[in-house]
């Protein structure tokens, strides 16, 4: 090479670029002092910029940032941590739980297997203890009925049923939701004032 | 709502930290702060010289990166696209402040005598204060100085370059530049840096 290296020469090679373009360039950087001081006044820079020191902002820099950004944690998240968190953290304490859990499902499995083998009877039983318990509603529901409405309205009441039944707690939801309604109307009034 | 306590986050990748930042790990977004805060704020800082405005910025970076966390991808770097984010609000904010420069002659709207002197700069010595006395000792050095005065462009790719170790792909990516054009800004800085601090030698 018979001219010295271009400033961009002098720049690949301080990219560090390999390749047949950048031999002649270092065989000429080899011969020529003038280039080889360009080269090193161009490292020089090179060194200083990269032992700039990285500067740090104040101290409550992150608790600053923290207090403005938004963490919002998906359900599921929540779900597993929630799980996560039932789990004891000392060790005795989870072979302890585990022991328990393990108990407690072997006996709702031996629990389920005898009722599946004794199905008819628990059947009869559970359908014995459903009419007792219908009957003592009944009863009970009658009785409120009399002695609010008197006992023509609590015969009428047995002889309805089920629909009576349900007539009643309909009659019974419709006066909850109205006395709701009526207080939070109230209360907004007050409010407002 | 805390990571589980097996987590390691300072050795995590940034990919991974940004994952559990989308669940919701609190720790996992205060790492990622403590992890770039020092390089982000030294960017903005280096480009606005002025330490107060550059906390603003870089808290800006963060607070825009760290609500959109569902927004990053995990195939990019997530500290090229912090580095973005800081390279625009910075670079925003230097072209507000040119369009804000006071004439130190008085509005050129003042009509009267009065509006001219009322709209006159005063330009005369003060002491720094404890701030400016900071600032001028953290960028006081000649290559501090001489990085100063280099068009914000060429600032941002050279800092980029030989202060965060990024590749010329990467400042490309990260400052929306074609690749040619990062390498001509970095040469052309260099070429102006070595002058700078050839004349400051002599």
């Amino acid at each position: 090479m018979e001219r010295h290296l271009l400033p961009d020469e002098i720049d690949q090679l301080l990219d560090g670029e390999v390749g047949f373009e950048t031999a002649p360039l270092k065989a000429h950087v080899r011969g020529c002092a003038e280039c080889t001081q360009a080269l090193e006044r161009g490292r020089a820079v090179v060194q200083e910029l990269e032992h700039l020191p990285q500067l740090r902002p104040s101290l409550a820099f992150s608790d600053r940032v923290m207090s403005k950004v938004q963490v919002f944690v998906p359900w599921h998240v929540a779900l597993a941590d929630w799980a996560r968190g039932l789990v004891p953290r000392n060790r005795s304490w989870r072979i302890a739980a585990i022991t328990g859990l393990a108990t407690a499902g072997a006996l709702l499995t031996a629990v389920s297997v005898w009722a599946l083998m004794r199905l008819d009877a628990v059947l009869f039983v559970s359908e014995m203890l459903w009419d007792r318990l219908r009957a003592e509603a009944m009863s009970l529901l009658a009785s409120a009925v009399g002695s609010v409405l008197g006992d023509g309205a609590a015969v009428a009441f047995r002889a309805s049923g089920a629909m009576g039944v349900g007539l009643l707690v309909a009659a019974l939801a419709g006066c909850a939701l109205l006395a709701f309604g009526t207080v939070r109307a109230v209360a907004a009034r007050s409010r407002a004032r | 709502m805390p990571a589980p306590p097996h987590l390691d986050l300072v050795n995590l990748p940034d990919a991974d930290l940004a994952a559990l930042a989308r669940a919701g790990r609190e720790s996992a977004f205060r790492e990622l702060v403590r992890r770039y805060e020092r390089p982000v704020f030294s960017l903005i800082f280096r480009m606005v010289r002025d330490r107060e405005t550059s906390e603003d910025l870089a808290q800006e970076t963060f607070i825009k990166v760290l609500n959109h966390i569902d927004r990053y991808r995990p195939e990019f770097k997530f500290s090229s696209w912090l580095f973005k984010i800081a390279n625009n609000l910075t670079i925003d904010h230097l072209r507000k402040r040119q369009l804000k420069t006071i004439s130190i002659d008085g509005s050129p709207h003042a009509a009267t005598a009065a509006e001219v002197e009322a709209s006159t700069f005063d330009v005369e010595a003060r002491g720094e204060s404890a701030l400016e006395e900071m600032q001028s000792r953290e960028l006081g050095s000649a290559i501090e100085k001489a990085i100063a005065k280099l068009r914000p462009e060429y600032r941002a790719c050279i800092l980029l370059r030989h202060v965060e170790d990024r590749s010329y792909e990467e400042i490309a990516a990260t400052l929306d530049l074609p690749l040619g054009t990062v390498k001509t800004y970095i040469h052309r800085a260099r070429h102006e840096l070595r002058d700078a601090l050839a004349s400051l030698r002599e």
